[in-house]
């Protein structure tokens, strides 16, 4: 007897549950639909140059506004996720309180979440449907939330066109396949050379060479992250050594092994030798900042405080050094990065969902988010209105600088290729080179 | 003869002190960088160059957008009383009826419940998950709290083997005199194992109170307030927080060790008592 209730239940919580899912996509499909029917088309190409057609569409984004509210009944529940930085959430909470007054005729509850851009997609691929409607995430993550599906695509504008106001750049890492996925948003994730200009000139931060010999001079040290991949890339793609997705768009090639790459792993070796560059992570080099052993270190804008705070007015940013390859003077490259603001296809309010992502995006927020944080907008005109030491570094920087397009097993082959290189244990350069390329090109599972 | 002895008892404490030395360091770093006023990691130094009460006053009194300590001892404290008493209840009643009770197939339903415990829970997380989405309790405490206690009952096993000692003429003679089985177990068994059910308690608290990856992964709110003490406290590790915030967490980690010292302060007489008592008759 028992046994028959316990399985007439568990029938019972199957069919529920088989109900709730079947109910649940469709209120999204029905979702989706919307606001691509009631917003206008905007079609990136035409909308840039004339001033009628731009009044056209003021009017045209009007309609879909209040198309939009006049379908919008009862409360809209979203949530936004953004950095975890106190600065971020304080800066996104008056935007969203800007937001809320600006389209007062509906009720909004917004919630804004903490979570890192660096881990976004990890955080959204795992429960789609309970993710958040709107989230602020690192560019390298655009291929795997599009191929998800869980972005909702930059076909419908209403109040400007994210193509047309921002940066090529930035519109660059947030497009696949001539489709825009996300809004962009900043455009500083990426590395320049920060140090203390009371004891470097300039011409000693020019080349790195120089920049030993200085710190040697000295006594101090200067620092980069050789056993990180994201700083090691540099050196390669500097010398024009090539790493970056194949054409599946999940696994690599890599071309480090060849003749420019070995000279390249030499050059850093070479650079490593001195007993005054010293590999060291984010976290160790502030302190070391701090303790004033350190007084040149690679690092990007999120860790300008703290190096303010260690070396006061004397603080100053530059794009990358040279280094020496084969006795000519190389640029060293970077990877360039840009925080994009994507809309969850799943979302149960995308219209609001967009309309969200536009306000956050726009000329004003941007600035105000720049100002707010150290970071450098991806607006054209907002970056225009916007000056700062890193900023202008990495703008220095940013003709050397690539987008971040390698699979996921770059990053440790390239990690331990660099602490090998730093360490001196690669007595034998080229095969430590050919072991790093086929981890990085090892197929992805 | 005298004399090696003194030396072997020597050597064997110096060894003993070392190792001691050795497992502490970790612990006095965490508690002297919790009064450090430097906010990030410093490594070049053991003991902080400035000391200072501000991290605790931070972490207890001026919560932020990051790290929202009162928030999180609060769901901590929730999920942990709750758990601790259902629990509790659970494991104390799946003992009783194991240990006093005769029904058929009790062995068997012994030994399935000990094989189903040696599986791993990690196996079953993410079928958890989706239960529990499926009846709209993922991002909320009561969640947590079902899933911390629900499998509870097969933890009876120390429990058992003590019930195991009580002379089963004291259940008998009540049982002349009219006692229901409940009669028996809140009147006779419940008192007479005390040291028992204070092992139990101290256990059932502090695996939710400790927990990190359930909490993680029922947990999916981003909203600091929604966390508790574990979900928390890792989430100002991330490299773009440490700098700021690592002494505040190591604030967080002494506090979070205050309430368990105090649940084994009370109650450590006992504790000794219940491991050792429950070992005797498996």
């Amino acid at each position: 007897m028992k046994k028959k209730l316990v399985a007439v239940l568990m029938t019972a919580a199957m069919a529920v549950s088989l109900a709730a899912c079947s109910g649940a996509a469709e209120t999204t499909d029905n979702a989706t639909e919307t606001p691509a029917a009631e917003a206008t088309e905007t079609p990136a190409a035409d909308t840039a140059e004339e001033p009628a057609a731009e009044a056209e569409i003021a009017q045209g984004s009007e309609d879909a506004i209040s198309n939009l509210i006049a379908a919008t009944e009862g409360t809209v529940d979203l949530t936004l996720w953004c950095s975890e930085l106190e600065s971020y959430q304080n800066t996104m909470k008056e935007l969203v309180d800007e937001f809320k007054t600006t389209y007062s005729d509906v009720d909004f509850n917004i919630t804004i979440g903490a979570q890192s851009e660096s881990t976004c997609k990890d955080e959204i691929l795992k429960d789609v449907e309970a993710a958040a409607d709107v989230f602020v995430f690192a560019d390298d993550q655009l291929n795997e939330l599009v191929q998800a599906g869980a972005l909702q695509a930059v076909t419908a504008t209403y109040t400007f066109d994210p193509v047309a106001a921002n940066g090529a750049g930035a519109v660059n890492a947030a497009s696949l396949n001539g489709v825009c996925y996300a809004y962009p948003l900043t455009a500083s994730n990426g590395y320049f050379l920060i140090y203390d200009k009371s004891l470097l000139s300039e011409e000693d931060v020019s080349s790195w060479e120089n920049l030993v010999a200085a710190c040697e001079a000295q006594g101090k040290k200067c620092g980069f992250d050789f056993a990180n991949g994201w700083y090691l890339y540099g050196f390669f793609s500097g010398a024009g050594c090539n790493c970056t997705l194949a054409e599946d768009g999940v696994n690599n090639v890599c071309d480090w092994n060849g003749e420019t790459g070995l000279a390249v792993a030499e050059a850093v070796k070479a650079l490593c030798s001195s007993d005054a560059v010293i590999s060291i992570g984010d976290a160790d080099a502030r302190a070391q900042a701090k303790d004033g052993d350190l007084i040149a270190y690679v690092d990007g804008t999120w860790a300008i405080e703290d190096f303010q705070a260690a070396y006061g007015d004397n603080l100053a940013c530059v794009k990358l050094p040279t280094f020496d390859v084969n006795g000519s003077a190389v640029q060293q490259g970077s990877f360039a990065g840009y925080k994009l603001v994507g809309v969850n296809s799943y979302s149960k309010n995308v219209g609001w969902a967009m309309l969200l992502a536009e306000y956050i995006t726009n000329e004003a927020s941007q600035l105000k988010i720049g100002a707010n944080t150290q970071e450098g907008p991806a607006n054209i005109n907002a970056a225009s209105q916007i000056s700062s030491p890193a900023l202008s570094a990495l703008g220095a920087q940013s003709a050397y600088a690539d987008l971040q397009r390698v699979g996921g097993n770059f990053w440790t082959p390239a990690g331990t290729l660099g602490q090998s290189l730093y360490d001196g244990t690669a007595e034998d350069v080229q095969k430590a080179l050919d072991d790093a390329v086929a981890g990085i090109t090892a197929a992805a599972e | 003869m005298k004399a090696k002895r003194v030396v072997g008892s020597f050597f064997r404490h110096l060894l003993l002190a070392i190792l001691a030395f050795i497992w502490l360091i970790p612990i006095v770093w965490l508690f002297v960088t919790s009064f450090s006023t430097d906010p990030g990691i410093r490594t070049t130094h053991f003991f902080p160059e400035h000391w200072t009460f501000l991290n605790y006053q931070k972490l207890l009194f001026q919560p932020d957008t990051v790290a929202n300590f009162p928030a999180w001892f609060k769901n901590s404290m929730i999920i942990g009383i709750f758990t601790c008493i259902i629990s509790s209840a659970f494991v104390l009643m799946v003992s009783y009826a194991f240990s006093c009770m005769r029904f058929p197939a009790r062995k068997k339903l012994m030994s399935f419940s000990i094989i189903l415990g040696m599986f791993p829970g990690v196996l079953s997380m993410i079928a958890i998950y989706f239960v529990l989405k499926m009846f709209n309790l993922t991002d909320s405490l009561a969640g947590l709290i079902v899933v911390y206690s629900a499998g509870s009952g097969l933890g009876f096993l120390i429990c058992k083997g003590f019930f195991d000692t009580i002379p089963a003429s004291l259940r008998e003679s009540a049982k002349i005199e009219g006692a229901s089985e409940l009669v028996v177990f809140t009147r006779i068994v419940i008192p007479l194992s005390r040291p028992m059910i204070v092992y139990t308690v101290i256990n059932a608290f502090l695996a939710p109170w400790m927990d990190f990856v359930m909490a993680k992964l029922m947990i999916r709110s981003k909203d600091p307030a929604d966390w508790t003490v574990a979900i928390g406290l890792y989430n100002i590790l991330q490299k773009t927080l440490i700098g700021q915030y690592f002494s505040i967490f190591c604030a967080g980690g002494v506090i979070v060790a205050i309430p368990i010292s105090i649940l084994f302060i009370i109650m450590q007489k006992f504790y000794v008592e219940g491991i050792t008592g429950g070992a005797v008759k498996g």
